[in-house]
């Protein structure tokens, strides 16, 4: 509320005729203001409480000072999930990003039918964390699935791709990978940005096409490369619907595909432990805050700006 | 009603709304009938048909009561549990729920469901037997009606035998060796076509109870805790990894795609095995899904023992924040006693609880419904099992991450079945 009041103070000042399109702007801007407050804020601050509680949802919660935090350190499930979430982000998401970039310099090359191929790489970013393709993940990827026959075609033995421990997580990954188009439209819109003179200019000089990739076009790029690494990196840490269908909510088999967000469900709603839960969602919150936070030390050093 | 829809509002909340509300509970004080228009919610998990049956139900209950109108919600499993929390921390559970023995302890332990006792006036119980009535009791106290009950039972599929020319087993009489040679047998003879059973224990609770009743031993104990000898739980899933090695049954990865498929696409219902484990009231589904004849035997080792036992497929229970208890615990009554409703809701549920319903409903039963009782019947069960202690109820995916890993040979049985024991006795304890 206080920021409500300290925009108010600002306003006063102002004359009668702006001050009745503030009051508009505030009108349609309260939906937005009390989703804000009553969707986000609230329940965040309730389970920053809740985080310092004993809390089993049907009881009042019981002050517990630090217990929770320092459950964190010697939970083994949770250590899974860590180990899985990481490997994870770290995998797929360099793998992601490469592809959407590799497709989108391929696509700006001006090919005809441009807004098709668009679309049809664009699809599976609207459907990669559907229920219905991580059931249809679930067949492709089984033992009589669609994938080992692939395999069998060219004489290699297949496997329960998703049902075995040691490849399950391997499947999720290439399911983000998969989903590489949301990326790679923001790269192609990034590329058309790139003045074609620079290139020209570059021609002119004598450089090829590989030299002209190199050191005109990813240098005008990393902006965007940034962008997408961010927004990927905090997408994948809350990984969530493809785990759940796949496993039927177990993070199975044997915890290979407990993300870390599928764990702190578990323990809320399966184990009735929403004090704990609480506390590891405000850990999800530090640990993505913290690698967004590098990221952002570390664009210094590689991010180019053009202006 | 304004009360409850602020109620509701702060469940949108989430866990806020659960800080403010949760100290007020209900009344106490004697429960009796309200005055006026009362209107009651029912909620339970499930798919369309039993949506529709139970709907019929509770019109038929609106018709004998018009002072009372029920709203019925219904919901996927998973989904349930997670409502029922949320709506339960945030004082706006419904008023009757469905209920389940993993989670009656710990939601009755928690203070949020009546004590039906308290509303005995409005609720017959006379027509259950002693130790089905148990069923729905936490340290004494008759928190929930059980609605149906079903028993374990190894299922065949006969066409499977003949075609590869295999006898059927005499189930009065075989061991697990017994079983142990049929299924290789099977698989032997259909040249590796099929794996002669699904595996037979570890995916739920059930087998697990099943196996240390027959050594015994038992899951829990009358105090709720964990009382199962490592060794116990080690051998069962020793037996089935020496089936795995020789293709008796299906192996690791198979067992979770089946799982994972559902009963109606597993691999009994499919014929990639020809005997599996399942609950007697499962027969129907599976015997449409597969479309072949597929039969239910005693399980291997339950002559003269009373290992088998009656397990309460779900209960109805009445919420302690309901305002109008009376009138929840005549929609339960009417739901589990009177014969308009069992008529409705037939074995949708499982074979009733309740003799009288159950004789009733028995006369016009189809084919596969009558397989279903006359397994029962020939059942001799021993003392119902404490149900799932508070904090226990994440025991089934628990049992399934240790038998996943021994199973794909990452963890020995006998180390496995310790973690497993050590680790359900610690969330017991927290719960505490």
């Amino acid at each position: 509320m206080s920021a409500t009041a300290e925009l108010r103070s600002l306003r006063s000042g102002r004359r009668p005729a702006a001050k009745q399109q503030n009051k508009a702007a505030f009108f349609f801007l309260l939906p937005w203001f009390l989703g804000l407050f009553v969707i986000t804020l609230g329940p965040m601050i309730a389970s920053l409480y809740l985080s310092f509680t004993d809390y089993n949802l049907l009881q009042p919660p019981e002050f517990a000072g630090l217990d929770n935090y320092s459950r964190i350190l010697d939970d083994a499930r949770l250590h899974q999930s860590l180990q899985v979430t990481f490997v994870y982000v770290l995998v797929s998401v360099p793998l992601q990003l490469a592809l959407a970039l590799a497709l989108a310099v391929l696509l700006d090359r001006g090919i005809r039918g441009l807004a098709v191929y668009r679309s049809v790489f664009y699809l599976p970013s609207l459907l990669g964390s559907s229920v219905a393709i991580a059931v249809l993940w679930r067949t492709v990827f089984g033992t009589e699935g669609l994938f080992n026959e692939v395999l069998g075609l060219v004489g290699i033995g297949g496997r329960g791709w998703i049902s075995e421990p040691e490849t399950a997580l391997s499947t999720l990954i290439v399911l983000n990978v998969w989903t590489f188009g949301a990326p790679m439209v923001i790269f192609l819109a990034g590329l058309r940005q790139i003045p074609a003179s620079y290139e020209e200019a570059a021609a002119v000089d004598g450089a090829g096409r590989w030299r002209r990739f190199w050191s005109v076009t990813m240098p005008l790029l990393t902006p965007i490369i940034f962008f997408n690494l961010v927004l990927q990196i905090i997408h994948a840490f809350q990984a969530f619907t493809q785990a759940f269908v796949v496993s039927g909510g177990k993070g199975g088999p044997a915890d290979s595909t407990l993300f870390y967000s599928l764990y702190l469900y578990q323990r809320g709603f399966g184990n009735f432990d929403m004090g704990y839960a609480s506390a590891l969602a405000w850990l999800l919150l530090l640990l993505v805050g913290t690698f967004t936070a590098i990221n952002f030390w570390a664009a210094k050093y590689w991010v180019f700006y053009d202006d | 009603m304004s009360g409850s829809a602020k109620a509701r509002l702060l469940g949108a909340v989430a866990l806020s709304g659960a800080l403010v509300l949760t100290a007020c509970g209900s009344s106490g004080g004697a429960v009796e009938r309200s005055d006026g228009q009362v209107t009651l919610r029912v909620t339970w998990w499930g798919e369309e048909t039993r949506a529709g049956l139970t709907q019929e139900a509770i019109a038929a209950f609106e018709k004998e009561y018009p002072d009372i109108t029920v709203k019925g919600e219904f919901k996927d499993w998973d989904g349930y549990w997670d409502a029922l929390a949320t709506t339960t921390a945030a004082n706006d559970s419904p008023d009757v729920v469905q209920m389940d023995e993993l989670y009656l302890a710990s939601y009755a332990e928690r203070g949020s469901l009546l004590d039906l006792g308290e509303a005995g006036e409005f609720l017959d119980t006379s027509q259950f037997d002693e130790e089905s009535l148990k069923t729905g009791e936490v340290d004494g106290t008759q928190y929930a009606m059980p609605i149906g009950v079903g028993v374990l039972a190894n299922i065949v599929n006969v066409d499977l035998f003949e075609k590869y020319g295999v006898e059927l087993p005499d189930d009065a009489t075989w061991t697990w060796d017994d079983y142990a040679d049929l299924a290789d047998e099977l698989a032997e003879k259909s040249e590796g076509k099929l794996n002669g059973s699904s595996i037979t224990g570890g995916m739920d609770t059930g087998s697990v109870r099943y196996w240390a009743r027959l050594h015994d031993d038992e899951l829990f104990d009358k105090n709720g805790d964990v009382t199962l000898d490592p060794q116990t739980l080690a051998s069962m899933w020793q037996y089935n990894l020496d089936l795995m090695g020789s293709g008796g049954v299906e192996s690791a990865a198979q067992a979770v795609e089946s799982y994972n498929a559902g009963l109606e696409a597993g691999s009994l219902a499919t014929g990639k095995v020809a005997m599996g484990f399942s609950y007697n009231t499962q027969i129907t589904a599976l015997r449409e899904a597969s479309g072949a004849d597929l039969r239910l035997l005693r399980l291997p080792g339950s002559g003269g023992a009373d290992a088998a036992y009656f397990k309460p497929s779900m209960y109805w229970a009445v919420s302690s924040q309901s305002d109008h208890p009376a009138e929840a615990a005549l929609l339960t009554d009417f739901l589990v006693n009177h014969k308009a409703a069992g008529d409705i809701l037939g074995t949708e549920r499982g074979i009733p609880a309740n003799g009288e319903v159950r004789k009733a409903v028995t006369a016009d039963l189809t084919e596969n419904d009558k397989i279903a009782v006359e397994y029962m019947e020939s059942v001799t069960p021993g003392p119902s099992p404490v149900v799932t202690p508070k904090g226990g109820s994440g025991v089934e995916p628990m049992l399934q991450r240790y038998t996943q890993e021994v199973y794909a040979e990452q963890t020995p049985p006998e180390k496995a079945a310790q973690a497993f024991v050590d680790e359900l006795q610690s969330e017991i304890d927290s719960a505490k």
